[in-house]
């Protein structure tokens, strides 16, 4: 208490945002202000999309790199890319058809009993009885709701994308933690790559590897590849000192240090990077059915368009599904600590397993009553849900429509005029002086230079529609969730539910997200938010409620025997005190918000991320690029300021 | 009891040997590279910033010797021993281990000296979390690309040494701190090392344990012959199993002598601070403190070189003084109770 009394050294800053949101004001209202601070004419524009574009024309047409031409390079990764993974989507699911002479030969995949079974076994030997039924309920679903073959496909690509993606990641990783100054490059282009809307990076992969599962694969690489190489390079930092002295005096060659001794020793934190990277895999495996990659993302995608909604959320569902199971087999794993007594040496059982598939693929062969799932067994609610939502869209025709005309009239809209009509250079200097004042100079000139990038290539305009639509949802999400938050901080019981809810809320692949919205509010900015809300709504909970949790007890103890009720414990005491927690909290659903923005340009938003959606569509890599930037470079900046803020609390806090 | 003491070893041909060994910690210290020992100390004085781990540190530790460093924390202690091991790469100075220079060493040749020359017992023990207790044990085998079955054997072997017999298949995490420690002293002798580098092996350890292990090292080295070099913090611990003791401070070694000496003849007033707290009984010998042999001396005579302390019950029952022999039994001086008394408490009195 006494510390939050003595703010000290950042009571400067306040009236500073003050002025600051003053100056924005003013300079938004002076009619003197000339048209070019206003929104850069047409002529001063840099033409970059079109630079962009004449130069990846040249490079996938004419660039050389000694004498292979970079698309015949290029041809060949995609070869090398598809042999494993037709192979894996072919044992899965669909199987394979080949032509030998005039023979035409065909062979059946992997039956799904045999695979539902090994499955089933492993979860068992994984993370125990309750894994074992969410794998077998989850197989059974697939297969009495006939998305047997989609789930494998998708599996597959998720599979041979995590194997690249974390073996790619594996290595940057380590070299960037050997290579202190690669690391600084990598860890820019990582944030970047990550900050980036997929959609921005599909079109230069379309133009090199044309449409379907390969470019969704390499895309899905790319997206889900930097938290493997970020937790390679940290968990080995934060191994100690005498691990690595360990691997010199044994006299470990270079490889036997790395393969026998580092690597090993950081395994807990390379399997943290293995589970996200599986996450991130399979968000990026569903979006990408958007340039082919097939799978459960298509069926919703399929769905979505054509409006047979009930289809779309039974693949939803399946995505669900999948998403859980692989979240928790993957923890169950990483969480599992070395213990006696365990057959230490699998070897034999895996032998087993193969000899159970192969026998099992040779019967599908053979006999067709073990290969197929009998279709009759198959059930679709599609059409039952269909004619749900139809009636609920009836029934509630007034309400939903009030609600969403409402939020519409009176918050979007208007928030969407404002920053509309704000001149870009005076939000330019108004985030400046803001860095300015939060940090320095440093954090001034990135923030300015960050957005002239917008201004300067002609978005200004989409920019602000992305920003004003990831603000407006961050703005409820924190309002939604800290009450919910603060409230579970305080009371154990609670907490364990919204934790377990909000952790299963995180697993889903954001394109999940979008298929309620669209049930019930159709197509539009408001559907958007909704969705973007329920996606960023999870670390505004965790954050309030963590904070709030962590605060040291002798504090609260201090305010009892002050004699503070419950409410004023919590408002004088716990709530300053988890302020930067909160502030974190702010940060990341922010982030989140971006996040989902992106992929909310499939339900008709108009910003930066349409912008890069249309670009994939049209092929225009440059347009892409530049607008994916753009939501990038947002979020970057939110990012960096709120970090800024949070990181003067602190200090203001006395918490280091 | 302690075993019988040698005397101090020559400091010829020593078997590790530091030749004015700086370490210095900084920004850019790669300066310092090819300047002269004098201009290389010049500037290393004036520069402000560096932080001097080492300071023109030489010394030799024989062959069979345990060596005991001590000192404050900060003191040097690691750092020196890291250079030893060619952990570290000291800034100026030459550092022969057997003859041979680590500076510009062959790698190759490096890697095999670690392979069966040198090991080390680390004190955070750095086992590694995904190897059971045997697979720890045989890692440094493992990378010499020992065969398997005999690998496991030596370690077997090792396990039931250090006493964990029935727990070869233990992970770390299943194992208490002493248990740990033994894993890492049974690693770092599967090599059959000549020579033993140990950094504060036993602090971690409670006290019952330590001196458990403490016996253990002190049998390993009178069976085997290794020669030592134990950093540790506690006195108790440097006076039961040190030939030679150095003492050191902010980088520099102010003295290196037996426990006894230390004691007798400190080098400067730190060692004497840092040394009174010893109790005198427990290192110096009756040769140090005896009277002239005496009329009036009767009994059976005690011998020279003992341990006041182990000998204090005797004298203090026997009204008359007790008479001293040396080695070949002539008798060479007498002991009375009055010094004893003296040597016993002034250690804990000052
Ligand atoms: N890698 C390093 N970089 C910079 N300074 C270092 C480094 N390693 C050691 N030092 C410094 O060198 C000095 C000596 O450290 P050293 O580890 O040798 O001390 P020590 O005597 O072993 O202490 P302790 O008893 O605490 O283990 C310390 O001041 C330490 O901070
Ligand atoms: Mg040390």
């Amino acid at each position: 208490m006494m510390r939050v009394a003595a703010t000290g050294s950042g009571r400067a800053v306040w009236p500073l945002l003050a002025g600051i949101a003053l100056l924005l004001a003013g300079l938004a209202l002076a009619a003197g202000l000339p048209d070019w601070a206003r929104r850069l004419p047409a002529d001063w524009q840099v033409d970059a999309a079109g630079t962009l574009n004449s130069f990846f024309s040249w490079l996938s047409r004419k660039a050389h790199v000694g004498p292979l031409a970079v698309k015949d390079i290029t041809r060949a990764l995609g070869t090398a890319v598809e042999l494993p993974l037709d192979l894996v989507r072919g044992l899965l699911a669909g199987g394979f058809r080949l032509r030998l002479g005039g023979m035409r030969l065909e062979m059946a995949p992997l039956p799904w009993w045999a695979l539902t079974a090994v499955w089933t076994l492993a979860a068992h030997r994984i993370s125990g009885r309750g894994g074992a039924a969410l794998v077998l309920g989850s197989c059974l679903y697939f297969l009495l709701f006939g998305l047997w073959e989609p789930a494998m496909f998708t599996l597959a690509s998720v599979a041979l994308s995590v194997l690249v993606g974390a073996g790619l990641g594996l290595l940057l990783g380590a070299w960037a933690w050997r290579w202190p100054r690669l690391d600084a490059v990598l860890t820019v282009l990582y944030d970047i790559m990550q900050t980036l809307p997929v959609f921005s990076y599909l079109v230069p992969i379309l133009l090199f590897f044309g449409f379907g599962p390969v470019a969704a694969l390499i895309a899905t690489v790319i997206y889900a590849m930097p938290p493997m190489a970020r937790n390679t390079t940290l968990a080995l930092r934060r191994l100690p000192q005498s691990v690595e002295d360990l691997a010199t005096m044994t006299g470990c060659t270079p490889r036997q240090r790395q393969w026998l001794v580092l690597l090993p020793a950081a395994r807990q934190g390379l399997l943290t990077g293995l589970n996200q990277v599986i996450m991130l895999s399979l968000s990026a495996v569903i979006i990408a059915s958007i340039i082919g990659a097939g799978g459960l993302g298509n069926d919703v995608l399929q769905g979505l368009k054509s409006m047979r909604l009930g289809r779309a959320f039974e693949a939803g569902l399946g995505i669900t599904l999948l998403a859980i199971v692989l979240d928790r087999m993957s923890r169950a794993y990483a969480l599992h600590r070395p213990r006696h007594g365990r057959p230490g040496r699998p070897a034999r059982l895996l032998l087993g397993t193969f000899g159970f598939l192969l026998l099992a693929l040779l019967a599908g062969q053979f006999l067709p009553v073990l290969r197929d799932f009998p279709p009759a067994l198959t059930v679709s609610t599609g059409k039952m849900l269909d004619d749900a939502v139809a009636w609920i869209n009836l029934a509630w025709q007034g309400p939903i429509a009030a609600l969403s005309d409402g939020t519409v009239r009176y918050l979007l809209r208007p928030l969407k005029e404002l920053l509309l009509a704000l001149p870009w250079l005076g939000v330019t200097a108004g985030a400046a002086l803001l860095a300015a004042a939060l940090q320095g100079p440093r954090l001034a000139l990135v923030c300015a230079a960050l957005l002239s990038l917008p201004a300067l290539t002609g978005y200004w305009d989409q920019a602000m529609i992305s920003l004003y639509l990831a603000l407006v949802s961050t703005l409820i999400a924190m309002v939604l969730g800290l009450p919910v938050g603060l409230l579970a901080g305080q009371r154990p019981r609670l907490d364990r539910v919204v934790t377990a809810v909000i952790d299963t809320l995180q697993t889903l692949p954001t394109f999940v997200y979008l298929i309620p919205v669209v049930m019930l509010f159709g197509l539009g900015d408001f559907p958007a938010m909704m969705a973007i809300v329920l996606y960023a709504l999870p670390p505004a909970i965790r954050y309030a409620k963590d904070g709030v949790a962590r605060v040291p007890p002798k504090l609260i103890e201090a305010a009892d025997m002050a004699g503070c009720t419950p409410r004023q414990r919590l408002w004088l005491v716990q709530v300053p005190q988890a302020l930067p927690e909160l502030m974190l909290g702010l940060n990341q659903t922010l982030l989140m918000a971006f996040g989902m923005l992106v992929i909310t340009a499939l339900v008709g938003t108009r910003g930066l991320e349409q912008e890069a959606l249309v670009a994939v569509s049209k092929a225009k890599v440059g347009e892409g690029l530049i607008a994916g930037l753009g939501i990038s470079v947002l979020s970057i900046l939110a990012d960096r300021l709120i970090t800024a803020a949070s990181q003067r609390l602190r200090q203001r806090l006395g918490q280091g | 009891m302690p075993p019988d003491r040698k005397t101090p070893p020559m400091t010829e041909n020593g078997l590790i040997r530091c030749q004015n060994l700086w370490k210095v910690y900084g920004a850019d210290v790669g300066a310092l590279r090819g300047l002269t020992p004098d201009a290389a100390r010049a500037r290393i004085a004036a520069s402000e910033g560096w932080l001097t781990a080492l300071g023109d540190v030489t010394l030799e530790v024989a062959r069979g010797e345990v060596f005991v460093i001590m000192g404050l924390s900060g003191s040097g202690k690691s750092t020196l021993v890291r250079c030893m091991t060619g952990l570290a790469a000291p800034t100026l100075g030459d550092l022969m281990i057997d003859g041979v220079n680590l500076r510009g060493i062959d790698p190759a040749l490096l890697i095999e000296m670690r392979r069966h020359k040198i090991s080390m017992v680390f004190q955070d023990f750095a086992l590694l979390p995904h190897l059971n207790v045997r697979d720890n044990i045989a890692f440094p085998l493992r990378v010499q690309g020992i065969p398997r079955a005999r690998r496991e054997e030596l370690a077997d072997r090792l396990i039931q040494t250090v006493g964990l017999g029935g727990r070869a298949t233990h992970f770390p995490k299943e194992l208490s701190g002493g248990q740990q420690q033994r894993v890492g002293i049974a690693r770092s002798l599967i090599t059959e090392p000549e020579i033993w580098f140990l950094d504060e092996p036993f602090s971690a350890l409670d006290p019952l344990i330590r001196d458990e292990m403490q016996g253990e090292l002190l049998r390993l080295q009178a069976s085997l012959q290794k020669t030592i070099v134990f950093i540790t913090h506690d006195f108790d611990e440097a006076i039961r199993i040190a030939d030679r003791i150095a003492i050191m401070h902010n980088g520099r070694v102010v003295q290196i002598d037996t426990p006894e000496r230390l004691v007798l003849a400190p080098a400067d007033d730190y060692v004497a601070a840092f040394t009174r707290k010893i109790p005198r009984a427990r290192v110096l010998r009756v040769a140090s403190v005896q009277a002239p042999a005496s009329e009036r001396a009767a009994g059976a005579p005690v011998s020279a070189a003992a341990l006041v302390g182990d000998v204090a019950a005797r004298v203090l029952a026997s009204e008359t003084p007790i008479p001293v022999a040396d080695g070949a039994g002539r008798i060479v001086g007498s002991l009375d109770r009055r010094t004893v008394i003296e040597t016993v408490f002034s250690g804990a009195s000052a």
